[in-house]
């Protein structure tokens, strides 16, 4: 390896995540423009090309996140969410407390198999609406979603983008992230639910003035389009079933979601323009830019050098390496985003493989750490933006300080137990 | 036909030294929807209408509700009243930017630009820049349709 070509790409690479990090430049922005510079420079200094850089993008990856994004973006408009969130509302009978867990249960099992920033989108306004009519602070509420949909998302290979990545790069099925994720991840919400409902015990004690109100709320009403609303459910509850079958079908997980994707588009003929404005292409932008901008850092080198460093390193006994894995992936997912944290620590950990390591364990190391670490700080993930940013509307806004008293404990707690776990079931890896 | 011959003269306004709680009490006794702040030579620095003061007691969360026609009942949002801390704060902190025209502005101007900036009202003011009228919607556009040729008998 060559000096130039391993410094060069690796400014790039960490100078864009320094863009991302402090928001000068927006995320999707960075990466088009640090994925320009990698494979110009690239072929200026023979380290990368365009077809080398073709060749980087995981496409199985952004097919299951665009067959997943019509999906919700046809669901959306149906009011099938807000259906849930009031009758969440209802049967609570506007006691807080019970509201509090229908909606974090409703929230964690959407974003089980949808992506969680949509679940919080979907979810949130509604929630807002309900505690304001009950006349209590959604403060709880707002940060429990957020919290609780970052953890239920790691469950599942679609829950989770980078999930959707591990899986892809890994080879690793649905059915294996509900045989060796689901339990330890059931386990951890639940620590999470426990501890949030400690934490918010204060506000969630008070008594709601609006109870007549909510239960005034007609569940029914909410559904704007109630025939297109099953018509997607039984697609997608299809999609899932197929999602268990891709392994012995031998069909990839972004077929499955492009097919469903498909069948639904043909079965409801909505109104293409309005479905693909709803599909949140900066997303699958910057996935994509990102992915080319690893495969830079790949050609250069850089990668071969890091595994080399950590092989030396490699005297650690593997259950410690694992669990360390988990605790350094979920700081660096708390302070920047955890996709170009995965999208890096892929090719490395691909890397490791190469040297005789077994490497299974740190594929589900990655997938805790960057999953649960995104509920430590306020910026830590996306979900945490969007529900501070709405709160920002109500009387009572999630304040960065107050994150850290109630987010930071989630993330330490789900780490925690994830990494207990983790060594318990070490073997069966 | 400008501006001036259809403006009401006696205009409500408010300095800009008045707190929140204080601009609402003036609204409620003029019985008038939009209030011009000015500083010491009567010049507008700023405007707050209802729908400012009334943003307090009805959050932003609702326009986050595509269709809000399942919610029968507001319930506790009723009778949320904005607390004595936020009627304390000055009314700078409500205060919109002042649209304001010259007194001899055209009448259709004058309309297209409340129809741009979605104005009920639009203040007008002397060469000097002071303030010296109010036109509403309803008295530019009557002034405009009074102009219209009559029937021809």
């Amino acid at each position: 390896m060559t000096a130039v070509p391993a410094i060069l790409s690796t400014i790039i690479f960490f100078g864009s995540l320094v863009l991302i990090f402090t928001e000068k430049l927006h995320r999707s922005i960075t990466a088009i423009a640090g994925a320009a510079l990698m494979v110009g420079l690239g072929r200026f200094f023979g380290f990368y090309s365009e077809e080398a850089a073709l060749e980087a993008v995981d496409f199985n990856t952004l097919g299951l996140l665009l067959g997943m994004m019509i999906l919700v973006a046809m669901l959306e408009p149906t009011g099938f969410f807000q259906y849930l969130a009031v009758l969440a509302a209802r049967s609570s009978k506007g006691k807080p407390m019970r509201l509090f867990i229908l909606l974090g249960v409703i929230t964690t099992v959407l974003s089980m198999f949808l992506d969680n920033v949509t679940t919080v989108v979907l979810i949130a306004p509604v929630t807002i609406l309900i505690c304001e009519i009950m006349g209590i602070s959604s403060l709880p509420f707002l940060v429990s979603e957020a919290l609780l949909s970052n953890t239920g998302g790691v469950a599942t290979l679609v829950g989770d983008p980078p999930n959707v990545l591990i899986g892809s790069a890994a080879g690793l099925s649905f059915n294996d992230f509900l045989v060796y994720s689901m339990p330890i991840v059931l386990v951890a919400w639940a620590g999470a639910l426990f501890l949030l409902r400690y934490l918010f015990r204060k506000e969630l004690s008070k008594r709601p003035r609006g109870v007549k109100a909510i239960m005034r709320l007609n569940p029914a009403e909410t559904l704007n389009e109630p025939r297109a609303a099953r018509r997607i459910l039984i697609v997608l509850g299809g999609a899932v079933l197929f999602f268990f079958l891709h392994n012995a079908l031998r069909v990839s997980p972004s077929l499955v979601a492009l097919s469903a994707a498909a069948v639904a588009l043909v079965w409801v003929k909505p109104d293409i323009q309005e479905v693909l404005k709803r599909i949140e292409w900066s997303v699958l932008i910057f996935f994509g830019a990102l992915f080319v901008m690893v495969g830079g850092l790949e050609g250069a080198g850089v990668m071969e050098s890091i595994v080399g460093l950590l092989e030396r390193a490699s005297n650690i006994p593997p259950i410690l390496f694992g669990v360390g894995l988990i605790w350094v992936v979920a700081v660096l997912s708390a302070i920047v985003d955890n996709v170009p944290i995965t999208i890096a620590l892929i090719p490395v950990i691909k890397g490791l493989g190469e040297t005789g390591m077994n490497i299974t364990p740190l594929w589900w190391a990655l997938a805790f750490g960057a999953g649960f670490g995104g509920s430590g700080t306020i910026i830590g993930s996306t979900a945490n933006i969007i529900v501070t940013t709405l709160s920002e509307k109500t009387r009572t806004p999630i304040t960065s300080k107050l994150w850290n008293k109630r987010g930071l404990p989630v993330m330490l707690v789900t780490c925690a137990i994830a990494s207990i776990l983790y060594v318990i079931i070490y073997n069966w890896f | 036909m400008n501006i001036s011959s259809c403006m009401k003269q006696n205009v409500v306004s408010i300095p800009a030294t008045a707190s929140i709680r204080e601009a609402a009490a003036l609204l409620v006794k003029k019985h008038v929807g939009l209030l011009p702040i000015v500083d010491q030579d009567d010049k507008p620095i700023g405007v707050v209408g209802l729908r400012d003061l009334l943003s307090l007691e009805l959050p932003d969360f609702v326009r986050f509700i595509e269709d809000l026609d399942f919610v029968h009942d507001f319930g506790a949002v009723e009778t949320t009243r904005p607390s004595a801390k936020t009627l304390d704060k000055s009314i700078k902190t409500l205060m919109k930017d002042a649209i304001t025209v010259e007194e001899d502005c055209g009448l259709l101007r004058a309309y297209a630009l409340m129809l741009q900036h979605n104005l009920h009202d639009i203040l007008v003011v002397s060469k000097k820049g002071k303030l010296i009228g109010v036109a509403s919607r309803v008295d530019i556009g009557a002034s405009i349709l009074s102009t219209w040729p009559k029937a021809e008998k």
